[in-house]
């Protein structure tokens, strides 16, 4: 913060100020701190001997590992399909006007919501034990078909139904909050147009409220990845499931483990990726300039951009 | 900006981050000594279905010099058990302690060599890979013992038991013996030799030009228990005095099927190269003086008593 108090004898005008950068010594040694504390942690990570890195290396892509990953992102998929499908229609049921239909919808995302996953999946498992045969029909009626629980509830089934109803109504919440992101004027404005109530919904609500279901759609789609490997205990063949066959067979537990969670890190990074995309595409026309370049950031580490701490 | 009591601050955490990062590099192996802690008191105030409180009493010398100074001064081993698989090791009517014929003999056992036993309840398919990693002392799970086994851990056989088939009362799937498995959905528990010797046969199976053996791999025995009572599974396969247990507990909603299979012994699984010839000798002093046989009748399970000529090391011929 030096001004030149001295003034030019020539032209009696002060001299030009010499700027002195803002110095951030506190940057660097957080930085210097971070980098050795880390560079401790992953050498003891590296040497562990428990890890045995080189049995992790040989089963990283074991054919039944390989089998498991496509069957743990197939899983996904479809499970969130199931469950954004059944958000969407949950959620605006619950806008509903009619209260049987929104008390309905209410219902539905109280309980499972409610009750734990892990639950939810050894009851569609076990359903035979409750309805050993299920009557499909008129309600209350005849019945036009009644197949035996476990020939219609696969394993699959069963790990589906319990993934994607619970997914269902969490998506449900996240698809009511875009809703009430989407300023009531546009309603207003639409039904001033004469517009059906389904017409708004498709056309002018629904669209504006993505920008603010993507990011936490994103989430959930992250959480499902890992949730899938609940149905390992219902003996699905999905990623957990194959490595715990392999290690209950030769005792090298910890190394799957590691294995697994490399896998599961990968895929939670292609989501990263997707979700990039996704949400770039549905926050055209709202997001605000982009941030401050990296290069902008490493200099500031050094000089210059006032503020913070240290 | 940089302030001198700013930059203190950060002084001031660094200790307490290198620190914590010094705990996550060295190996410790003390997570034995805090669970016993927990547990031993509940063990203490054990349950009247115990048995062991019989004619054994006290250490014996001769044992007790054959255990490793390190256990002696550790005073307690860490026996792991499984404890869903009645009447061997199952969780008692106090809902947390392990108790069953396993839970019983470890006690003994660890009495006669002048120590105590803390029985944790543990996963089956855990329990071997603990043991070669430190975190307990002694396996007592109905463990069958075999060469594959005997790779990883030692073996002081015990008891003789075999695989039997169970399912449903009325409606179930009826087979003479293991090689009508064929084609069939079978609840086993993971990590068990029942899991590997219904691949086997399942291998035998398709070779035959049969269809393959469907097999569900529980984590626990209730899972697969519970998978036979729903249907999903024709068969449930486990061993011997178990199934005639849990049938007679199921109040006629099970049955055995078909003959045993690979009746062999059981032993209890110590670290490779560790106490077992101390195990070994407090065996044979528990089964002298009548404490083996009494905790088998206790427990309705007289008929897998082992021979005298089989109590040994390692004894897997298969």
């Amino acid at each position: 913060m030096a001004t030149s108090e001295q003034t030019d004898k020539r032209t009696g005008r002060p001299d030009e100020i010499e700027a002195v950068p803002v110095r951030h010594p506190g940057r660097w040694i957080a930085a210097v701190i971070v980098l050795v504390v880390g560079a401790s942690i992953i050498k003891s990570i590296v040497t562990a001997k428990g890890f045995q890195w080189g049995v992790v290396g040989h089963y990283l892509f074991d054919s039944r590992i390989l089998h498991g990953v496509l069957a743990t992102i197939w899983l996904t998929f479809l499970a969130m399909a199931v469950g954004i499908l059944l958000g969407v229609v949950l959620a605006i049921m619950r806008q509903s006007p009619n209260p049987i239909v929104s008390g309905a919808s209410w219902l539905y995302i109280w309980f499972f919501r409610g009750t734990p996953l892990l639950v939810q999946l050894l009851f569609w498992f076990n359903i035979a034990s409750l309805f050993p045969v299920i009557n499909l029909g008129v309600p209350f009626g005849p019945a036009l078909v009644s197949p035996h629980a476990n020939s219609l509830v696969t394993t699959f089934a069963a790990v589906l139904l319990g993934l994607g109803l619970n997914e269902g109504a969490y998506m449900a919440e996240i698809v009511r909050a875009g809703f009430l992101s989407v300023p009531h004027g546009q309603t207003e404005a639409a039904q001033s147009l004469g517009m059906s109530r389904l017409q708004i919904m498709r056309l002018v609500v629904l669209p504006q409220a993505m920008r603010v279901i993507v990011p936490p759609t994103g989430n959930e789609t992250i959480s499902m990845l890992k949730n899938t490997s609940l149905a390992s205990t219902i003996t699905y063949v999905e990623l957990t499931y194959s490595a715990q066959l392999i290690y209950s067979a030769n005792f090298k537990t910890i190394p799957l483990l590691v294995v697994i969670s490399i896998w599961y890190l990968v895929l939670t990074s292609v989501l990263y990726v997707g979700q990039y995309f996704i949400e770039r595409r549905y926050g055209r026309g709202f997001t605000r300039a982009e941030r401050a370049s990296m290069r902008a950031r490493w200099l500031g580490m050094g000089r210059g951009g006032g503020g913070g701490i240290a | 900006m940089f302030t001198w009591r700013k930059s203190l601050l950060a002084a001031l955490l660094l200790p307490c981050v290198v620190a914590i990062a010094a705990c996550g590099s060295s190996n410790s192996s003390s997570s034995s000594a805090s669970s016993a802690s927990s547990t031993a008191a509940s063990t203490a105030a054990s349950t009247s279905t115990s048995a062991a409180s019989s004619s054994s009493g006290g250490a014996n010398a001769a044992v007790a010099k054959l255990v490793p100074a390190a256990l002696k001064s550790k005073g307690t081993l860490t026996v792991a058990a499984d404890a869903t698989y009645a009447p061997n090791e199952f969780i008692g009517s106090d809902g947390h302690t392990v108790v069953g014929m396993d839970a019983d003999l470890a006690k003994a056992l660890a009495a006669v060599m002048g120590l105590k036993a803390n029985v944790v309840n543990a996963t089956f398919d855990t329990i071997i890979p603990g043991l070669a990693a430190g975190k307990y002392d002694m396996g007592a799970s109905s463990f069958s013992d075999n060469k594959e086994r005997e790779k990883t851990v030692d073996f002081v056989d015990y008891f003789i038991a075999g695989e039997s088939f169970i399912t449903k009362a009325s409606g179930g799937t009826e087979i003479s013996s293991i090689a009508d498995i064929c084609g069939k959905t079978v609840a086993v528990e993971k990590g068990t030799t029942e899991e590997a010797d219904a691949g086997t046969q399942s291998k035998k199976c398709t070779s035959a030009g049969k269809p393959a053996v469907k097999i569900l791999s529980f984590s626990d025995q209730n899972a697969a228990n519970l998978a036979l009572s729903s249907g999903r599974a024709d068969l449930g396969f486990l061993d011997s005095p178990i199934a005639e247990y849990q049938v007679k507990q199921s109040n006629g909603q099970f049955k055995v099927v078909g003959d045993a299979y690979a009746t062999g012994p059981y032993g209890l699984a110590v670290p490779k190269g560790s106490y077992a010839p101390a195990l070994l000798a407090a065996l044979k002093v528990l089964m002298q003086n009548g404490t083996y046989s009494s905790i088998l009748s206790h427990w309705g399970l007289t008929s897998g008593a082992i021979p005298a000529a089989q109590v040994k090391i390692n004894g897997a011929t298969s």
